[in-house]
């Protein structure tokens, strides 16, 4: 893995953008659970909301009601970047940059991003950026001011297309070397050939995998009570999580026995680990 | 009209594939296209196309050519598209979505067949598009 390579050394402020392509397949969990995981152990964490006219990273977080200014009004010059940010009730780190509710993508520019990027690395270690769906304006506007990217994907054939075509946009981009996330695998159906395997998504995806996240109700649940799963000690996806969380700092962690076959060999394998 | 691709049975019809057989695969007018095609992507050309990488699903390959790809072709290829019947495909995996040679469309079997084991060259035969695998011949060429 390329963040194996900076182990030892303080990954210091990085921008990261959670990408998708296609909607729905676990953008926004996979943004506050990063954060909240990285800010439980300390970190200084900025999560921005860049889903512009459909924001719910707030709603997540159980942070919507204290939104007063929000990311449009940051880059419209209506308020300082500081008073914009809402710190969360329960770790000290970390921090919600709200997007707006009732304007469109068009609100912000890639160069308004960029800057508010660079404003906010100087404050946090990790920014991370949640994207909206899509290949448009919103998809440009969030990756602007990002240095690493992580896709998002489903083991469904549509998701997996939409991964693809990310992917070729953030190359284009110059955002190299993006991470995959596989998100609400169901090891039974993938067993009874009913659902792409990891191995199937990386033969088409080729890159690196950050984490598979297996299908959990707890993350609805979570969800559901302002909280994230990855605080959540005994559930597979909160461990999911957990260990993604590790592998975004740099270490190597071997991957979760989703499976009793060889999927775990086959898994370490494919990240490099063995 | 779309038409199923023609699947040599194997063992049968496999062909040593040689620089001699197609002699437009000796000339200066090929592009070498050094990465994955992705979904959205899309080369088009007045010659050869050489990928060394994959076409993966959504991606498109035209070529007034030939069409070589060093990976698996998972996407659209289409050889001599200026109506070259000659052109051929040809890929280490060859599984793609559609393939059209000049002005034959195809389209593999709706029954899965799984994945190719070996190179495969796609070629119009006898005015049919048909697969074979790629002999690797010991005396040389390919
Ligand atoms: N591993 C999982 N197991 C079960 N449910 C999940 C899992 N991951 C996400 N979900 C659920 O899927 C839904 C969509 O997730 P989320 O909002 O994070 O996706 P998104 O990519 O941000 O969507 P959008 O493109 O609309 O922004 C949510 O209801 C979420 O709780
Ligand atoms: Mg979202």
């Amino acid at each position: 893995m390329e963040t194996a390579s900076k182990e030892g050394e303080l990954a210091l402020s990085e921008v990261i953008v959670v990408t998708s392509g296609k909607g729905g397949v676990g953008k926004t969990t996979t943004t506050a659970n990063l954060g909240v995981g990285l800010a439980s152990q300390g970190h200084k964490v900025a999560l921005v909301d860049a889903d512009i006219g459909l924001r719910n990273l707030d709603v997540v977080l159980g942070l919507e009601n204290r939104i007063v200014y929000d990311i449009t009004d940051v880059t419209g010059g209506h308020c300082r970047l500081r008073q914009a940010l809402i710190k969360d009730k329960r770790f000290e780190g970390l921090f919600l940059l709200p997007a707006a509710q009732t304007k469109d993508k068009t609100a912000v520019s890639p160069e308004e991003m960029k800057e508010l990027c660079g404003e906010l690395r100087q404050e946090f270690e990790f920014v991370i950026i949640d994207c909206p769906a899509g290949i448009e304006q919103g998809f440009r506007n969030a990756i602007a001011g990002a240095d690493r990217a992580v896709v998002v994907t489903t083991p469904e054939v549509s998701a997996v297309r939409d991964a693809d075509r990310i992917i070729g946009l953030l190359e284009a981009a110059e955002l190299r070397d993006p991470k995959l996330i596989v998100n609400r695998l169901r090891s039974r159906m993938v067993r009874q050939g009913d659902m792409m395997s990891i191995e199937d998504i990386i033969d088409i995806l080729a890159i690196d995998l950050l984490g598979v996240v297996p299908e959990d109700d707890m993350v609805v649940i979570s969800t559901n009570r302002g909280e994230a799963v990855v605080q959540d000690d005994r559930s597979r996806s909160g461990q999911a999580y957990r260990n993604i969380v590790q592998r975004i700092k740099g270490e190597a962690v071997p991957m979760m026995n989703l499976d009793e076959g060889g999927l775990m060999y086959r898994l370490r394998r494919m990240i490099g680990l063995k | 009209m779309l038409m199923e691709i023609k699947k040599a049975a194997p063992g049968k019809g496999t062909m040593a594939f040689s620089p001699g057989d197609t002699g437009d695969l000796i000339d200066d007018n090929t592009i070498l296209v050094q990465r994955t095609l992705r979904s959205g992507q899309k080369v088009h050309f007045d010659g050869n196309i050489v990928v060394l990488g994959d076409i993966n699903p959504g991606a498109e390959v035209v070529a007034t050519g030939n069409v070589i790809v060093m990976g698996s072709i998972r996407g659209v290829v289409h050889a001599g598209a200026a109506g070259d019947e000659e052109a051929v495909v040809m890929a280490f995996r060859l599984k793609p979505t559609q393939l059209r040679i000049a002005t034959h469309i195809t389209r593999p079997p709706d029954e899965q067949a799984g994945d190719p084991e070996q190179p495969e060259v796609a070629r119009i035969k006898n005015g049919v598009v048909t697969i074979e695998a790629l002999l690797t011949d010991r005396q040389g060429v390919i």
